[in-house]
């Protein structure tokens, strides 16, 4: 993509200071630019996804469907098969379960090329209370057949991801938080590959897996877990669920045999089940927890607030992970030194 | 429980140095030869503070193994040390005569035992820093007993309750300290877990070390375990790599000194 990195406009100070959905809003214009094939689609929440960015600089190939989800991915079906790239902008919650068949049926069965671009992922969206919050996301994307799933860790991975989506031919689906995540990269001076996991830190006392915005957290943990206790824990930023990076999960779970999940997202059937399918495939043994939402309708509060609550920010995470450090998980253990 | 240094260093001879002599039955087609079809038992003794210690070499057709404690039966042969520390000046290769028995029985097949045993124990000063093999394989031989015997050391330091050593396990998570030689079979490792060790032989495949000691060759390896080269000149020099946190390989290597020391 070295052709369209020199068209972007946006900066690393903007990276830094503005929102994943801010950054979005300024790549998809900037993209829009070089491909007059890209089309824009909201369901009145243009300003809120700030997909209006790219509204405001070509208003005739943005469309405002209004609160009609079902029908905006049934219409952006319709304008792939006729050579347009829709990119389609709403809420995680709505994206995924309002629309879901349309999404399935519409784009998904026929592998077309769709970007949706799911944003307030989790509960980043945490004052609106359980309507907004989207913990079945990943869930209900990772079984939809054709649809490659990314989830950024920041602003500039947004932008590295939406930029990449377009190598893709087929349906990407982009969830990103409301905005406010701290910053994890400093430059997009660094290898990212759909479907590739990134090292964040080398370690092999344990492996913490974490995805989106849970990936800063894992990073300040396992710098926590290294200056109060010399842990060496690999942090792993998952930022594709689909497809799956099972080489980086089996290396650290041959390497560590003690892995830890992260996801701002419901403890079913999202990163955590994905990885565990992965080690039980393997047919190792190892000690394992998966920190996420637990199966239940989540309160209002501040994002921030909630994460501590579920203990997926950087507390919970240290906490778990000297949890997991002291989990027996071989039926026994022979301390016998061979001779 | 405590220990002073002289009964440490006991507990390294016992667990960790009589030992190795499985590796010169196994690798030196010498002593191959020579202990075919040999059977016996040779003890050692020493008289501790309160009790006699010890351990013994049982010889079976080829089998070789060391039992620690007192042999419940008549050993074939005795070796007995006044106190723990001459059959430690012993191992220091000082001149020590330990009290030989039952000699009063000299019947053939037992005055070979006591000969070949003695070799054996010749041979194990090959052990000491300052024993320069002439021959790529005792030079082979040198590195595996000195790796073998250092870890199992570190083990024994450990369960012994070694302060310093118990301080450094307890705080650790469960991790390996692997050592190989490139180009070669020779390995070992050392498992830790919260206050636990257990020495092993070979490349631990359970899970990545967490330092991993690597010396580029046999030849290379020789001045680190004759400690003429400190570790730290031996990874500048090309000599060691240190794959792994410096500061805990580092701290092995502090370890490994202080067994130098007691065994020297």
């Amino acid at each position: 993509m070295s052709k369209t990195d020199s068209t972007f406009s946006w900066t690393i100070y903007d990276a830094n200071t503005l929102s994943q959905r801010e950054i979005y809003g300024i790549v998809l214009k900037d993209l829009g630019a070089l491909h007059p094939e890209i089309v824009g689609l909201s369901a009145d929440l243009a300003k809120s996804t700030k997909i209006g960015t790219f509204g405001d600089a070509y208003p005739d190939r943005f469309f405002n469907f209004g609160i009609a989800e079902q029908n905006m991915f049934g219409v952006s079906a319709g304008l792939a098969r006729a050579g347009l790239i829709p990119f389609v902008s709403t809420f995680s919650a709505f994206a995924s379960m309002r629309a879901c068949e349309f999404l399935r049926t519409d784009v998904c069965y026929q592998n077309l090329n769709v970007k949706v671009i799911a944003t307030h992922g989790g509960i980043s969206f945490g004052s609106a209370g359980s309507t907004h919050h989207a913990l079945e996301d990943f869930a209900i994307v990772r079984a939809l057949p054709n649809l490659t799933v990314i989830v950024p860790a920041d602003a500039i991975e947004t932008a590295q991801a939406v930029k990449r989506s377009m190598d893709i031919d087929g349906p990407v689906y982009i969830r990103i938080g409301r905005g406010f995540e701290p910053a994890v990269y400093e430059s997009e001076d660094y290898e990212f590959e759909i479907g590739k996991a990134i090292e964040m830190r080398s370690g092999s006392d344990l492996c913490i897996i974490a995805t989106g915005n849970t990936v800063w957290h894992a990073v300040q943990a396992a710098d926590i877990l290294k200056e109060e206790s010399d842990i060496s824990a690999r942090v792993l930023n998952m930022h594709t669920l689909k497809p799956l990076d099972e080489e980086s999960i089996l290396k650290a779970l041959v390497d560590t045999r003690r892995l830890i999940t992260v996801e701002d997202h419901s403890i079913i059937n999202g990163l955590g089940s994905a990885v565990a399918d992965v080690i039980a495939g393997s047919g190792k043994a190892c000690a394992f927890t998966k920190l996420g939402i637990p199966d239940t309708f989540t309160p209002h509060g501040h994002p921030e607030d909630l994460m501590h609550n579920f203990k997926i920010d950087t507390d919970g995470i240290v906490e778990k992970v000297r949890e997991l450090l002291n989990r027996e998980f071989e039926e026994t253990e022979d301390w016998e030194d061979e001779v | 429980m405590t220990f002073s240094d002289e009964q440490l260093a006991g507990k390294i001879v016992l667990h960790a140095v009589l030992p190795v002599i499985k590796v010169l039955l196994e690798d030196d087609p010498a002593f191959k030869k020579s202990f075919e079809g040999l059977s016996g038992i040779v003890q050692f003794r020493a008289q501790d503070t309160d009790a006699p210690v010890g351990a013994y070499l049982v010889f079976d057709k080829g089998d070789f193994c060391v039992e620690q404690g007192i042999f419940e039966g008549k050993a074939d042969l005795l070796f007995d040390f006044p106190s723990l520390k001459s059959m430690n000046d012993m191992f220091r290769g000082k001149p020590v005569l330990p009290r030989l028995g039952p000699l009063f029985k000299a019947i053939p097949s037992r005055f070979g035992l006591l000969l070949k045993t003695f070799k054996v124990l010749l041979a194990m000063k090959i052990l000491m820093p300052n024993a320069q093999p002439k021959t790529p394989e005792k030079a082979y031989l040198k590195v595996k007993m000195s790796l073998y015997m250092v870890s199992t050391a570190l083990s024994r330091m450990n369960k012994a309750g070694d302060p310093d050593m118990k301080a450094w396990t307890s705080k650790q998570p469960e991790r390996i300290y692997q050592w190989s030689v490139e180009g070669s079979d020779i390995a070992c490792y050392l498992k830790v877990k919260a206050g636990n060790t257990k020495a092993g032989r070979g490349v631990y495949t359970r899970r990545q070390p967490f330092v991993h000691m690597r010396f580029s060759s046999v030849d290379n390896a020789l001045p680190v375990l004759s400690n003429s080269v400190d570790t730290v000149t031996a990874i500048a020099q090309g000599l060691l790599v240190n794959d792994g946190s410096p500061e805990y390989g580092g701290r092995v290597g502090d370890f490994m000194l202080r067994i130098a020391k007691l065994l020297s």
